[in-house]
């Protein structure tokens, strides 16, 4: 503590040139925390919401086929599965085309057996099976655009040509995705002249272990159909879906990558201009009797203040616009909450203390190291 | 290596290597200067007067021959171990004061003490103590640029007697201050010297100065060629005369 002085001091020598190295090293973890913040995300939404026990089961052909919704009826005769839910994507919009969020009728018999994980409370699953046109709404969705219980709703069709409105009866929780809608699959039937077919069925499966043999049964009971079925895990089901994003992820990651090596440079001509501008105080300081290694830690010290408080700044700046904007609209589906998870908050940290300490490290060492007679002599 | 000398000689040679160039600076130079005394090494530019205050102050290294300061023999000692040995027995007054500009004058001072494991309360008590030596007590919270020259060395002669060390070097005190400052910085000197009973090494040009020493030890080309008392009390005139 009794060296703080000295490193506070040191850091105010020039308050400019200071400043700009915490902006610049802040702007550049901005970038970074805001650009890893996005895989990170996407990989935490995986491991969130995947259940071990659900089964997707959709056409072979693509998620724009839908399949017979008769076929919920077969996959529920097999065994270890206990329950199967009907989902068809109504892709609605609220009030205006980036007033989007994800919306799906679903089975309103099924929905507390399929996502028993979701935390729908049993007054809502009591009205949602009450109201035909009750509907369930993500916690963030309800935030976004100030809805509460017992409000009504509209959603436009856009693949459908007809809107629905939708009584509010409920908060999706849990694992559920905090952006979207369920509503009743009957009511969508009814409006559309019940057309039979159905985007997926979410297949419910008593164990993990016995979800392959379940995956194998759907598929191999409907091939050779007029809509074959490609079922797998929740997991692989999102991550695929996640898989067209996976490209633009890795160039984020190494994009900022690129950022924080580019400003790690920066800030090691800066940290190098700053201790050769002293090299006659340090000299002055060793004749005194600080050893090489008190200067090594005294000047690491005041680069690795001036790294953090750049972190800080960058990372609680980026936690902050994150946060306000929710980069990104509702219909990105589990994409839609882009937030800073405390993992990349903790690497943008870490991240600055290592700028910090390592763009210091070498004019740090060379100075500390120095011969003192040569060092006063250009004092001199 | 007798114990009465605070500094001991030994047939020192220190040779630098400036490229393809080897510099003789002091060429097998033996001095012995007894505790208490205040000396004045004089001699032309490049006559190895700052190389041999190097090897006593413990920053520089003989090429060969032996260097004992305080009792304790430091040709051997390694780079760790001179550090703290110098925190305890030396301190260094510079020509251009060399303070830390972004500290005051109290933090210049503190800084030596830095080094030991007094309190905070303590090593405030020392530092006051020093500078009110120094006739600087109204001016700790002034930072170097808020100082005159003369005021600057006196805040480094601080710095330099706060941690009470065996022996004070000082190389060219006198060398950036005018006359008036100059006498000042000298006067102190010989206050340090008379009643702290401080060994005082000091480099110099300046011919004022043989009036306040004991001995005047000169050097020319790396060597030691001549020792002569020095004209302590003597008359200003009559010193400038015989200079």
């Amino acid at each position: 503590m009794k060296y703080a002085v000295l490193v506070f001091k040191n850091l105010f020598r020039s308050k400019r040139r200071t400043i700009l190295t915490v902006l610049s090293i802040a702007v550049s973890l901005f970038i970074f925390s805001a650009l890893v913040s996005v895989p990170t995300v996407a990989n935490q939404i995986l491991s969130d919401t995947a259940s071990s026990t659900r089964i997707a089961a959709h056409n072979k052909a693509g998620l724009a086929y839908s399949i017979p919704v008769a076929y919920r009826q077969r996959i529920v005769a097999i065994p270890h599965v206990e329950a199967a839910m009907t989902q068809s994507w109504f892709g609605g919009v609220y009030h205006e085309l980036y007033d989007q969020f994800p919306n799906f009728a679903v089975d309103h018999e099924q929905i507390e057996k399929v996502y028993s994980d979701w935390a729908i409370s049993p007054e809502s699953i009591e009205q949602f099976k009450k109201i035909r046109t009750a509907c369930l709404v993500g916690a963030e969705t309800m935030k976004r655009f100030h809805l509460h219980v017992g409000q009504q709703i509209q959603l436009k069709g856009s693949i459908y040509n007809f809107n629905v409105t939708l009584q509010i009866v409920g908060v999706l929780g849990g694992k559920a995705p905090p952006t979207f809608l369920l509503f009743r699959r009957d009511y969508l039937e009814e409006a559309a002249g019940r057309p039979g077919f159905v985007s997926m069925i979410w297949v419910k499966v008593d164990k993990p272990e016995n979800v392959p043999q379940v995956i194998a049964a759907i598929d191999e009971g409907f091939a050779n159909s007029s809509a074959e079925t490609l079922s797998e895990s929740e997991s692989a089901f999102i991550g695929g879906f996640m898989q067209s994003y996976r490209t633009i992820f890795r160039m984020a990651e190494i994009l900022g990558f690129i950022v924080v090596l580019t400003i790690g440079l920066v800030a090691a001509n800066t940290a190098a201009m700053s201790i050769r501008e002293r090299r006659g105080e340090i000299a002055v300081m060793r004749s005194i009797g600080f050893t090489s290694r008190t200067i090594l830690s005294l000047l690491l010290s005041e680069s690795l203040v001036i790294g953090l408080l750049g972190g800080l700044l960058g990372c609680g700046s980026a936690f902050i616009v994150l946060k306000l904007f929710a980069v990104g609209t509702g219909s990105m589906g589990p994409m839609s909450s882009i937030r800073m998870p405390p993992l990349v908050l903790a690497e943008t940290l870490i991240a600055s203390a290592l700028i910090g300490v390592f763009s210091a490290l070498g004019p740090a060492v060379s100075a500390a190291r120095r011969n003192i007679v040569d060092a006063l002599r250009m004092v001199a | 290596m007798d114990e009465k000398y605070a500094i001991d000689l030994e047939h020192v040679v220190r040779i630098y290597k400036r490229d393809e160039f080897e510099v003789r600076a002091l060429d097998d130079v033996t001095i012995q200067i007894p505790a208490g005394r205040f000396v004045a090494i004089m001699g032309p530019s490049g006559s190895g007067k700052t190389t041999m205050l190097n090897l006593i102050a413990g920053i520089d290294h003989a090429t060969t021959g032996r260097v004992a300061v305080g009792g304790e023999e430091i040709t051997g000692m390694k780079e760790r171990d001179l550090a703290s040995w110098r925190a305890r027995h030396i301190g260094l007054v510079f020509q251009f004061y060399n303070l830390i500009p972004v500290l005051t004058a109290f933090e210049n001072v503190e800084l030596p003490l830095l080094l030991t494991r007094l309190s905070k309360a303590e090593r405030r008590s020392h530092v006051e103590t020093a500078l009110r030596v120094v006739n600087l007590a109204d001016r700790m919270d002034h930072y170097p640029r808020q100082l005159s020259g003369g005021q600057e060395q006196r805040v480094a002669i601080a710095r330099a007697i706060v941690a009470d060390p065996t022996i004070i070097v000082a190389d060219e005190p006198t060398g950036d201050l005018d006359a008036k400052s100059a006498e000042e910085i000298l006067g102190l000197l010989v206050d340090l010297n008379r009643q702290f009973h401080k060994t005082i090494v000091m480099v110099t040009h300046d011919p004022r100065a043989e009036r306040y020493v004991d001995t005047v030890y000169r050097l020319d080309k790396g060597l030691l060629v001549g020792t002569e008392p020095g004209r302590r009390g003597a008359p200003a005139e009559a010193a400038a005369t015989s200079a």
